[in-house]
């Protein structure tokens, strides 16, 4: 009988203890993505494309006709399964997206959603800045 | 709902996204489990008389056992899914889980919860725990059910953002609790008040078995039929912290009714020591090994060991023209055969035939081997039989009628084990 309260009151505090923990949340998925400002740079803002797990928009920046930066403004972060996949997900796409000079990126594993709302918003800003044509296509 | 999980979930794509779909699918059903393993657990009358206590505890068995490697299953599919999606280390991914996700700590805690009262309920195991020990583990399944609905609602797939399904998932708990709630906890009070039971006496059938004679009102309201059972909680300080099933052995009469059980185990020892005037609280009646079931006019009436005490009410009780019951009791020994004195008395009485026979398994007098069943009883095939008796005797038994050519519709059986 006494086992018995002893094992009541230790389960109770365990509980009390257990529903009293606060997990972190992880970090934002755009402080991962954030690029340093290029000086001089004309920049342009994407269309916020709707995913089922929150928008995506990204903002580009242009110097010399080269997308040199691509910042993610908004990213699915509704839950932390999306911040975590937000938060590798954007500088994957973000060096793609500059080493093709497009909005031609490869969808990241596991992120297929963010990927091409990232895609969208990106050619949307890219088609904002005349300056910028594609290689190798005619204006 | 796993049709509705099927549409709705994503499409696979590659191992990461098997693995969480398995992962998901995993903790759907387990998900799913809880509430039916609660409620085969809360002793609603209607479930114990149709379908029998013995094997709603089977069945509570069987599904918890799959439960736990489920549960396991979701977790370990899961983690390893998202750490295939996300590119990262299993470990890296867990720890993830485990200190930024909210609410995977507590189903954590549940699973683990789940997989010790397992492995406390495991054969090897429950034979060291003595029976209290065990029961108290086994209550902190209540608290992983508790801890598990809460993680399913805050981070199940097919529930966020869709409210009705939430709704329904909260409903079927709910029900489930209820069930619990009621049948396990606010009734047994009712019960008590209303028919405050107590001991009147106590007698030493020999044999190891004793019959205790409880008193109270209203009984005919309990509604109790003979070949039932009945869970006495006797209202002292020792014994009252769990309940123990123990048979009708005569049909309730007036306001008293008479309950017998074998020595077997530190609480039936506590029905023993059970003086006139104590408090007990009776819950039930429960049972499907009543004259509902009867389905022809001759009976057999198959016990083994303890299985004599319901099916001596039957003996009782059963309306039947003269030879039309034939009662075959089986022990290891004369001596161990309880209550024969009654049912001689009964026999003769209502002139019915009765069949002591003891003696070793296998042996002369053994009706159970072969055929030798229906030598004992020409026209078994015409009967129903009622059959009562530990595990190992009724295994026996219901291989005998079949090899007698007795449809198993016609065998009623009752099982008792610890």
């Amino acid at each position: 009988m006494r086992r018995a309260l002893l094992a009541l009151v230790t389960t109770v505090v365990g509980l009390v203890v257990l529903l009293d923990v606060e997990v972190t949340p992880l970090p934002s998925p755009l402080a991962a993505g954030a690029a340093t400002p290029v000086p001089g740079a004309t920049t342009a803002t994407g269309t916020s494309v709707a995913t089922g797990y929150g928008p995506v928009q990204v903002q580009i920046a242009v110097s010399d006709e080269e997308l040199v930066a691509v910042t993610p403004i908004s990213l699915p972060a509704e839950d932390p399964r999306s911040v975590e996949l937000s938060s590798r997900a954007a500088p994957l796409l973000a060096q793609e997206a500059i080493s093709a000079q497009s909005a031609d990126v490869d969808m990241v594993s596991g992120a297929t959603y963010t990927s091409r709302g990232y895609a969208e918003s990106l050619q949307s800003a890219l088609d904002q800045v005349p300056a910028l044509t594609p290689t190798g296509q005619g204006s | 709902m796993l049709a509705w999980w099927w549409v709705s979930a994503a499409p696979v794509r590659d191992v990461g996204g098997a693995l969480t779909g398995a992962g998901r699918l995993t903790g759907l059903v387990a998900g799913y489990a809880m509430p039916l393993l609660l409620l085969s657990m809360a002793r609603v009358p209607a479930a114990e008389r149709h379908v029998g206590a013995d094997r709603l505890a089977r069945w509570h068995a069987f599904l918890g056992r799959w439960t736990v490697c489920l549960v396991v299953a979701h977790a370990l599919l899961t983690t390893w899914g998202y750490a295939v999606a996300s590119g990262s280390g299993a470990v890296d991914q867990a720890s993830t889980l485990l200190l930024h996700y909210p609410g995977v700590l507590l189903a954590t805690v549940a699973a683990a919860l789940l997989v010790g009262v397992g492995v406390a309920s495991a054969r090897a195991a429950r034979a060291r725990l003595r029976y209290e020990t065990w029961y108290y583990l086994h209550l902190y399944t209540y608290l992983a059910v508790a801890l598990s609905f809460a993680h399913v609602l805050a981070t199940g797939e097919q529930l966020v953002g869709h409210p009705v399904a939430r709704w329904l998932w909260s409903l079927l708990y709910a029900v489930a609790g209820a069930a619990v709630l009621w049948y396990r906890l606010l009734e047994p009070v009712r019960s008590t008040l209303r028919h405050r039971f107590r001991v009147e006496r106590v007698v030493d059938e020999g044999a190891g078995v004793t019959s205790v004679v409880l008193r109270g009102r209203d009984v005919a309201a309990m509604g109790a039929l003979p070949g039932q059972f009945v869970r006495l909680r006797p209202l002292t300080r020792q014994g009252w912290w769990s309940s123990h099933p123990y048979s009708l052995s005569a049909a309730p009469s007036g306001d008293r009714l008479r309950v017998s059980a074998k020595d077997l185990g530190d609480h039936s020892a506590a029905l023993a020591g059970m003086r006139p005037g104590t408090r007990v609280l009776v819950l039930g009646p429960f049972g499907a090994l009543t004259a509902e079931r009867r389905s022809r006019r001759q009976v057999l009436l198959l016990a083994g060991g303890i299985g004599v005490t319901p099916l001596r009410a039957l003996f009782q009780t059963l309306p039947a023209a003269p030879g039309e019951l034939t009662f075959v009791y089986r022990s290891r020994s004369i001596d161990e055969m309880a209550l024969r004195g009654e049912l001689v008395e009964i026999a003769r009485r209502r002139d019915q035939r009765l069949h002591l026979m003891p003696g070793p398994s296998g042996g002369g007098w053994d009706p159970l081997p072969g055929r030798r069943l229906l030598h004992l009883v020409p026209d078994l095939r015409e009967h129903d039989v009622y059959l009562c008796g530990p595990p190992g005797f009724t295994t026996a038994a219901l291989a005998a009628l079949r090899r007698c050519g007795v449809a198993r519709s016609r065998v009623h059986a009752e099982q008792f084990s610890l």
